[in-house]
């Protein structure tokens, strides 16, 4: 059978966020686009799955521009997934996930029945919804949080395990499905340097935009627009909390934390 | 050599080389250093990535790579830990002479093995008597009848406590110096080897170094590289391929060096502001900029002449010894801007001035690179 | 306006509560919030949502939803808002929460934005609205044009609604639509979490960190409550590590780990530039300290001047008390 990976080019990890002239995105301006640690683990997840049933194939695909989308289906397929298509965008802003999962359903085309593995989340805007959308515009069920997927008997039922708020969850499912992958539940590989130099040379299937436009229709305008991107204001010291008491001083500072700084758990 | 530029495919071994130096060398560094321990799980995940046998010919496994890509790989690894870089591609240096004298037969069945397995390879040609002057070694080889009987003593062997090949260079004459030394390939376990203990050493206390004897220890012709006195020249056209990726070690240090110390001017405050506003502190790191980036082009220049079908002897030489010497003044002067701090072994400065110091000795001494540089020069005067 | 419920071990978790106070904040004083509840038969729990601020409530409850995901949920949640044409549609911002999230944006055709931080009033055109990305590195304005919009709220960003003294009107409605397709996943089991065991210092989206402050290593315990109380990883200062009082795998700083987390709460830490390199790429920084002269309090964003002896257990409390447990 044949499992779909989708992935997302994102900033590496360690990338100095700019904004762009419009301050309505980032600035890819010397920016290196990887995968990112979510859809690492769904590739990884990809390739388990397909070493543990022979005659299994992987799909990677991902939506977005030339040239950080090219690169990232190369690294997944130095990876070890079998053949990879590139959904052309025009765009470098960050996209919309509605219309990344639109544009990806489109490319998996037909009437789907097999397994669709993605980040639980993006590595950049972490909105978590392209698997549902994705799921809905398959018509398959779909979830996300998930973890160590494994087949089960009878063919083509899975088990896997969903971290979840308060604990972890065991789930059975048989196909259609698609997963949203919980990051690094375990080591994701590294790939190895023929498998490199074997990538740079794969044949990677283009979809143009204007192919993805003509089906889509009205439905390639994207739902949400970004309108502003901002770094945090640089620190200027504390602000000091003034308080009658321990209990009044904890309050002050829970609420700062909720309601201002929005960082409460 | 119009284009400076890294091509997508030695970006992407770059890329790799990056992140296994980030995420498996760069967090054993320090401890390696303090217990001058060899990691043997490094070394073996380097091999199973690929990243050990880089100049063996895909054809026996190997990743056959040209020059300029094992530079690039090189520096990545070296920007992590230079000791341990030296005994990854240690193997290069030591199978080197089988890509240069072996017939295809030694070829297939000497260096498939490494490529399908881990296993580590040993360069031995210094010896305690001399090592700039290798046309003096005293190791001494004997023909009886189909076999070659070894006598003497190699020193500072790299990987030799935990190599199972040696390639090992002797002669059937001291007297005719050069042109009687044989090059040979024997298995550690021939019966009159012996492995000395481990060294320990100023820096590249990641990487192992020991003496390897050999006492009566019988090799059968057929291990003989190329003819009997063919030696010298295999050994030497070996360094001249695996001298240039020690300037990509060197310039590994140094990068490291730069990087720490500019970010390191960056938070350290004194007089009221952060010490990289003080010109005499951006004078230096405008100084080792120029190093590093020297270094790294001379480098690449070297490995590209090479990798062209050229000799490349002047600018191999030229790139070791420059980006060997440059490595110290760079990684000096970031202990400077480290302060009391970078004299600490708790910061990771001082480890970059004992591992820069062993890249202007070994391959070939600077003094030496120096001779071959003035001599390939002044040939051209005339 | 639309809330839709999210119950766990059959009560109303928190974030709808706060899901409610945002539709009556953001749809001003003439909205009529509905409440909307899928799935198993659970009375105390719909109970409980009928009196959170909710003008009514329409329920179906069936049991074969015990035992499914959001996505088998996701049709008849989507079959309520076609008739019930609300403009928004908001929901918890909790796993369950943002997995319905994108079903819904496709099945009733909405715009659609998670982890949202702030919403403007509504008012004609299109609806703004602001969220964190880049592990809160960045802050995004969006904007979503269309006339039907799916929110998932960033969960303890927003008060929570004030609980009615009478509960709404609750219709109560029969599945309609196969339930559980066949195959579709199914729950076989729950564990839960052991507590203790906090996440990894370098990966945590929280750190709380001790110093000398502390004075003994027995008076670490108050640091390790407070960041278990949080959920977060325990850090360090070199000061604690070299005395020996816990491991030199907690050290924050130079010579130790660089962590940034979205919060990072230092406690009895001067604020030494070894440690500050470790920590202040931190999004959010707290500090407590008796010394309100201490350099930390340059690099954090809120501090406390005070013992952390009274200042900390006190911080729990209430961080127990807001999370509800
Ligand atoms: C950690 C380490 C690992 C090593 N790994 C290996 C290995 O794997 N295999 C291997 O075979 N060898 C290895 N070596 C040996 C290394 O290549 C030699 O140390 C080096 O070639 C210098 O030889 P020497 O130490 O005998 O110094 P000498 O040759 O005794 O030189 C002493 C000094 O005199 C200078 N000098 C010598 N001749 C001249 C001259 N004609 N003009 C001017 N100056 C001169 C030298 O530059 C040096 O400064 C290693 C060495 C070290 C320290
Ligand atoms: C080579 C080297 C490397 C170093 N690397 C690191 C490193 O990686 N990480 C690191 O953290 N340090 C490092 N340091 C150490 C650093 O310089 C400081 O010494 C250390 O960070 C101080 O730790 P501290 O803030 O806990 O202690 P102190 O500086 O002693 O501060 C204790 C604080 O607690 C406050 N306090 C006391 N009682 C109370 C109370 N009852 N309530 C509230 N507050 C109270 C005091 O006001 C004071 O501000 C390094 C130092 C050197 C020399």
């Amino acid at each position: 059978m044949e499992i779909v990976v989708a992935v997302k080019p994102v900033p590496e990890a360690e990338t100095r966020l700019r904004p762009d002239a419009s301050h309505a995105s980032l600035d890819p301006e010397g920016v290196k686009f990887v995968l990112a640690g979510y859809d690492e683990s769904a590739v990884e997840q990809a390739l388990l799955l397909k070493e543990s049933t022979v005659g299994s194939r992987v799909r990677v695909l991902s939506f977005g521009p030339a040239p950080r989308t090219e690169e990232v289906l190369r690294a997944a397929v130095a990876l070890g997934c079998d053949s990879a298509t590139w959904v052309e965008h025009p765009s470098d802003l960050l996209p919309d996930a509605v219309l990344s999962a639109r544009c990806i359903a489109t490319a998996i085309a037909g009437p789907f029945s097999g397994l669709v593995l993605c980040g639980r989340q993006s590595g950049d805007e972490e909105g978590g919804i392209f698997a549902g959308a994705l799921g809905a515009l398959l018509k398959v069920p779909s979830l996300g949080y998930a973890t160590n997927l494994r087949w089960k008997e009878p063919r083509g039922q899975l088990t896997l395990q969903r971290s979840i708020e308060g604990g972890l969850e065991e789930v059975e499912s048989s196909l259609p499905l698609v997963v949203g992958l919980q990051q690094a539940w375990n080591d994701p590989r590294t790939a190895k340097l023929p498998n490199i130099l074997k990538s740079r040379k794969a044949a990677i299937e283009k979809i143009p935009w204007e192919a993805t436009v003509a089906t889509l229709g009205p439905h390639a305008i994207p739902g949400t627009v970004r309108r502003t991107f901002r770094l945090p204001p640089p620190r200027t010291g504390a602000k000091m909390i003034r308080y009658d008491s321990p209990q009044d001083a904890a309050a002050q500072l829970v609420r700062l934390l909720r309601e201002e700084a929005k960082v409460f758990p | 050599m119009p284009d400076f530029g890294l091509s997508e495919e030695q970006r992407s071994l770059q890329e790799l080389a990056r992140k296994f130096a980030r995420t498996e060398m760069a967090p054993r560094a320090a401890e390696c250093d303090r217990l001058g321990r060899f990691p043997e799980e490094v070394m073996r995940k380097a091999w199973e990535l690929g990243l050990m046998n880089l100049n063996i010919p895909t054809e026996y496994g190997g990743s056959g790579l040209g020059l300029v890509d094992q530079c690039v790989i090189v520096e990545e690894l070296a920007h992590a830990c230079a000791g341990m870089t030296t005994s990854v591609i240690a193997n290069c240096l030591a199978l080197e002479p089988i890509l240069l004298g072996g017939t295809p037969e030694q070829k297939q069945s000497v260096l498939t093995p490494f490529c399908s397995s881990y296993h580590l390879a040993s360069f031995c040609l210094t010896e305690p008597g001399g090592g700039s002057d290798a046309g003096a070694l005293q190791t001494r080889a004997t023909r009886d009848g189909d076999h070659y009987v070894l006598d003497g003593e190699k020193c500072f062997i790299t990987n030799g406590p935990h190599a199972s090949l040696y390639t090992v260079f002797a002669t059937t004459d001291p007297e005719l110096r050069h042109k009687s030394i044989c090059a040979f390939y024997l298995p550690r376990d021939t019966e009159g080897v012996t492995v000395g203990r481990e060294e320990e050493k100023m820096g590249h206390r990641a990487s192992s170094t020991s003496t390897v004897r050999f006492e009566k220890a019988r090799i059968p012709v057929a291990n003989r590289l190329g003819a009997e006195g063919d030696g010298f020249s295999i050994a030497m056209r070996t360094l001249d391929q695996t001298r240039t990726p020690i300037g990509a070690l060197a310039t590994g240090i140094a990068q490291a060096a730069l990087d720490h110390a500019s970010a390191y001017a960056l938070k350290r405050h004194t007089f009221g502001k952060p010490i990289s506003e003080h010109q005499a502190i951006q004078i230096k790191l405008a100084n080792m900029a120029q190093d590093v980036h020297a270094s790294r082009l001379l480098t690449w220049n070297a490995a590209w002449e090479i990798d062209h079908g050229r000799k490349g002897t002047l600018e191999s030489s030229i790139a070791k010894c420059f980006a060997s010497d440059a490595a110290m003044r760079v990684a000096d002067e970031a202990i400077q801007v480290f302060g009391g701090y970078g004299y600490m072994k708790e910061y990771p400065v001082e480890k970059l001035l004992r591992d820069a110091k062993l890249a202007q000795i070994y391959e070939g001494s600077n003094e030496i690179q120096r001779i071959v540089i003035a001599r390939e020069l002044l040939r051209r005067y005339a | 306006m639309v809330v839709v419920a999210e119950l766990r071990d059959g009560r109303l978790v928190e974030p709808v509560r706060e899901a409610i106070g945002v539709a009556r904040s953001i749809g001003g004083a003439g909205a009529t919030v509905i409440g909307v509840y899928v799935g198993p038969p659970a009375s105390e729990g719909v109970g409980e949502f009928s009196r959170a601020g909710l003008d009514r409530v329409v329920a179906v409850e069936g049991e074969p939803f015990a035992r499914t995901t959001s996505s088998a949920r996701a049709r008849t949640v989507a079959e309520l808002l076609r008739e019930l044409a609300p403009r928004v549609v908001l929901l918890a911002g909790t796993s369950e929460g943002r997995d319905l999230a994108g079903r819904l944006a496709v099945e009733w055709e909405a715009g659609v934005a998670t982890n949202v931080t702030a919403v403007e009033p509504l008012a004609p055109g299109p609806i703004q609205l602001t969220r964190p990305i880049f592990g809160g590195r960045a802050t995004q304005g969006l904007e979503l044009p269309g006339e039907r919009a799916v929110l998932a709220l960033r969960p303890h960003t927003f008060p929570p609604a004030a609980a009615s003294a009478d509960a709404a009107p609750v219709e109560r409605r029969a599945p309609t639509l196969p339930q559980v397709p066949v195959g579709a996943p199914t729950m076989t089991g729950f564990t839960a979490s052991a507590t203790g065991r906090g996440p990894d210092l370098a990966e945590a989206s929280i750190v709380v960190s001790g110093g000398r402050g502390v004075k003994t290593p027995e008076n670490f315990a108050i640091v390790e409550a407070l960041a278990e109380s949080l959920g977060a990883a325990v850090g360090a200062s070199r000061a604690v590590t070299d005395a020996g009082w816990r491991p030199s795998s907690l050290q924050v700083g130079q010579t130790g780990k660089s962590v940034s987390p979205q919060l990072y709460i230092a406690i009895g830490i001067s604020g030494a530039i070894q440690h500050l390199v470790g920590m202040v790429s931190s999004r959010v920084i707290v500090a407590i300290n008796s010394d309100a002269q201490a350099p930390i309090f340059k690099v954090a964003d809120y501090g406390i001047a005070g013992d952390l002896f009274q200042l900390v257990p006190a911080l729990t409390a209430e961080v127990r008390r807001v999370r509800g447990r």
